[in-house]
């Protein structure tokens, strides 16, 4: 924070341009099956702040994360960094979040960033958290190169011990441990190929979700070895028209490799594809249609998995299935289901001031699907009334079986400066 | 004598100027080699109700390449949209989404999608390409005191317009758009345009845009603030890295 401040103080010293815009958006999510809250923490207030001096930019954006209930507030620094824009490109140090990838909402390709779990029904750069890097994008006619380099991992922040979360999670405590330090580095390439944007991307770093890699004997019994494999991806993205629609496609081939050494290793490594791919179209009364197929597939898979007997320990050993394998990075939604469908409409009203939207996704696996509806309205100017409802229904074993009880109907309130 | 054989002339050229020559005149009298101004935009519908918008925008070429930045509302603020226009391959529009923090690269082709919700089309805010229309002259007119040519002009089919045809007043002396009808597929008339022009240096620059969809009974009135031209602005401001970037004043 320091050094940070120290930058701060730097420009605000040479006559910098300052400018700031925020957001005070208070929310509430209730229980459709009870009208019970939920108490989740959620952001109620955001902050960007910068200033500009030639081709020098300083960035911030916090935010106030509050809970009706159980918590203070907290203070979050999410985005704190500089850019440089020289004539050829854009160089950028900080604390910041990244977004690759062609699709909307759902990238394979897109790891740069850890997710906040709290946040994951959120879209885009609201669902990420910033991390410390260095990046650096090349122009060149239609080309395009970027280059980041991360010097420490940082894993995703998942709701551990939350009762409100739909999905429940316990805090691995000591189980879980970091993956040796090492920085992490990607490459994103893209250019124009008539009317189509296609890019390359490599990323080698580790995974952002743990997972199971092995145990330690510890006298009498044998304690599970959670944490961050070291994982390679590969991607390709595209956006291409055709007529009136527009295409956009994204998969990501993923390497993952167990490369700690414990007493008993159940994790070798494994290979798996994510994909999603998506068409749009806009009506001629402005309604947007999207449709969106995402989904997996593990294609070679070296481990174990052990049965347990009634202390815990770990007993008989089986060549680990394809299904039992978990993938610590891409995308989430693409983790759960094999092959999935998003649908959604969005419409625009009264000179943009009301929106109505209709979404809902469908496991074409699994028997388990999500519905969802809502509408925003602007009154007047930068304030704006939300309101939506979410439905998850599921077949008994299935992650939205789970979540049913997560259903909910939320009202916010937004007003932006 | 020899005046009156003069003036014959010159009438029998102003007269004998056909549909396409006008056009042409139009097409090549000089405009500025680049232009930044603030745009405001102001939406009525039906019920008297309003809302306003705030860009920034430059542009080179004859808004060949374009690049606008929204201020206003706040919650659009940092939203930013690239339009390179291609002679030989379709346009190219980007929009930075801050929210995203990603360049969008969007469709071009549905040219008659409404611009922010307003009665301009994105055909509308795009250059007519003189071999892309055909165009016949009516009788002139005056309108609110300027003399006038009138033009029909037709898209070719090849173009995939989104309306059937035009009907434009051009002013005599300036050669500028003084008021535009335009007619949907059914030939049906569908809006109708105000222009308003201000003579800046040598140029006759748009100063306000009024369009009134008719069939809707909505309105949308643009004016230009703020216009500079000839500024000097460089060709590689028209890159979608820039979109990221507030102008700065």
């Amino acid at each position: 924070m320091k050094r940070y401040s120290l930058l701060l103080l730097l420009f605000v010293t040479t006559n910098a341009q300052v400018y700031y815009s925020g957001l005070i958006s208070p929310l509430t999510m209730n229980r459709l099956s009870d009208n019970s809250q939920i108490s989740l923490p959620f952001r109620i207030a955001e902050l960007e702040v910068g200033f500009s001096k030639g081709d020098i930019d300083f960035k911030t954006s916090s935010a106030v994360e509050f809970r009706w209930t159980g918590g203070d507030p907290k203070l979050d620094f999410r985005e704190v960094y500089l850019i440089w824009y020289p004539s050829w490109g854009e160089v950028k140090l900080g604390k910041q979040i990244h977004a690759w990838g062609a699709v909307d909402g759902n990238n394979p390709t897109d790891n740069l960033n850890p997710y906040d779990f709290y946040y994951m029904f959120l879209p885009g750069a609201d669902r990420k958290i910033g991390t410390l890097s260095a990046s650096m994008k090349y122009y060149w006619n239609d080309w395009q190169l970027e280059v980041v380099v991360i010097p420490e991992h940082e894993p995703n922040r998942y709701p551990f011990g939350e009762d409100d979360f739909p999905i429940a999670m316990d805090d691995p405590g000591y189980f879980l441990t970091a993956g040796e330090t090492m920085a992490e580095y990607g490459m994103r390439v893209q250019t124009t190929m008539g009317n189509s944007d296609i890019s390359l991307s490599y990323f080698s770093g580790r995974d952002r979700g743990f997972s199971l890699i092995g145990y330690n004997y510890y006298i009498d019994w044998a304690a599970p070895v959670l944490t961050y494999r070291k994982t390679d991806i590969i991607g390709i993205d595209i956006v291409t028209f055709f007529g009136d629609l527009t295409g956009r496609t994204e998969v990501g081939y993923f390497n993952t490799n167990n490369d700690r050494t414990t007493d008993i290793i159940t994790f070798n490594d494994a290979a798996y594809v994510q994909f999603a791919s998506q068409l749009e179209y806009t009506t001629t009364n402005d309604i947007t249609l999207m449709i969106q197929l995402i989904g997996n597939d593990v294609l070679e898979v070296n481990g174990s998995t052990y049965a347990y007997d009634e202390n815990g320990n770990p007993t008989e050993l089986a060549a680990m299935n394809e299904d039992e394998l978990q993938q610590g990075m891409g995308t989430p939604f693409a983790m759960f289901t094999d092959l999935g469908m998003f649908v959604s409409a969005t419409g625009n009203y009264l000179d943009n001031a009301l929106e109505i939207r209709l979404n809902s996704f469908m496991d074409l696996k699994d028997k388990q699907s999500m519905l969802g509806g809502g509408f925003s309205y602007s009154p007047v100017d930068n304030l704006k009334l939300e309101l939506s409802i979410t439905k998850f229904m599921g077949e008994e074993g299935t992650q939205f079986n789970e979540m049913e009880d997560f259903s909910h109907l939320s009202l916010g309130v937004k007003y932006s400066f | 004598m020899k005046n009156i054989t003069v003036l014959i002339l010159i009438a029998a050229i102003s007269f004998g100027q056909t549909g396409i020559e006008i056009a042409k005149m139009v097409d090549e009298k000089p405009t500025p080699k680049d232009m930044s101004n603030k745009i405001k935009m102001v939406l009525t519908n039906s019920k008297g109700k309003s809302r306003t918008n705030v860009m920034i925008s430059k542009s080179i070429g004859n808004n060949k390449k374009q690049i606008t930045w929204f201020m206003e509302p706040k919650d659009d603020r940092g939203v930013a949209f690239l339009k390179i226009e291609h002679n030989d391959k379709d346009d190219e529009m980007r929009m930075w989404l801050p929210a995203f923090k990603k360049v969008r690269r969007i469709s071009s082709k549905k040219k008659g999608d409404s611009f922010m919700g307003s009665d301009m089309s994105y055909e509308d805010l795009s250059n007519r390409e003189l071999n892309e229309n055909e165009y016949k002259r009516l009788d002139d007119e005056i309108v609110n005191g300027v003399e006038c040519y009138v033009l029909e002009i037709i898209p070719k089919k090849e173009v995939k317009s989104s309306y059937s045809k035009h009907i434009s007043w051009i002013a005599k002396n300036g050669l500028y758009g003084v008021k535009e009808e335009s007619f949907d597929k059914r030939g049906i008339l569908l809006k109708k345009k105000e222009y308003t022009f201000n003579k800046v240096q040598e140029y006759y620059i748009i100063e306000r845009v009024f369009v009134e969809n008719v069939q809707k009974q909505h309105s949308t009135e643009v004016t230009f603030l703020n216009v500079k031209v000839d500024s000097g602005i460089d060709d590689g401001l028209f890159h979608e890295k820039n979109l990221k970037r507030l102008p700065r004043n």
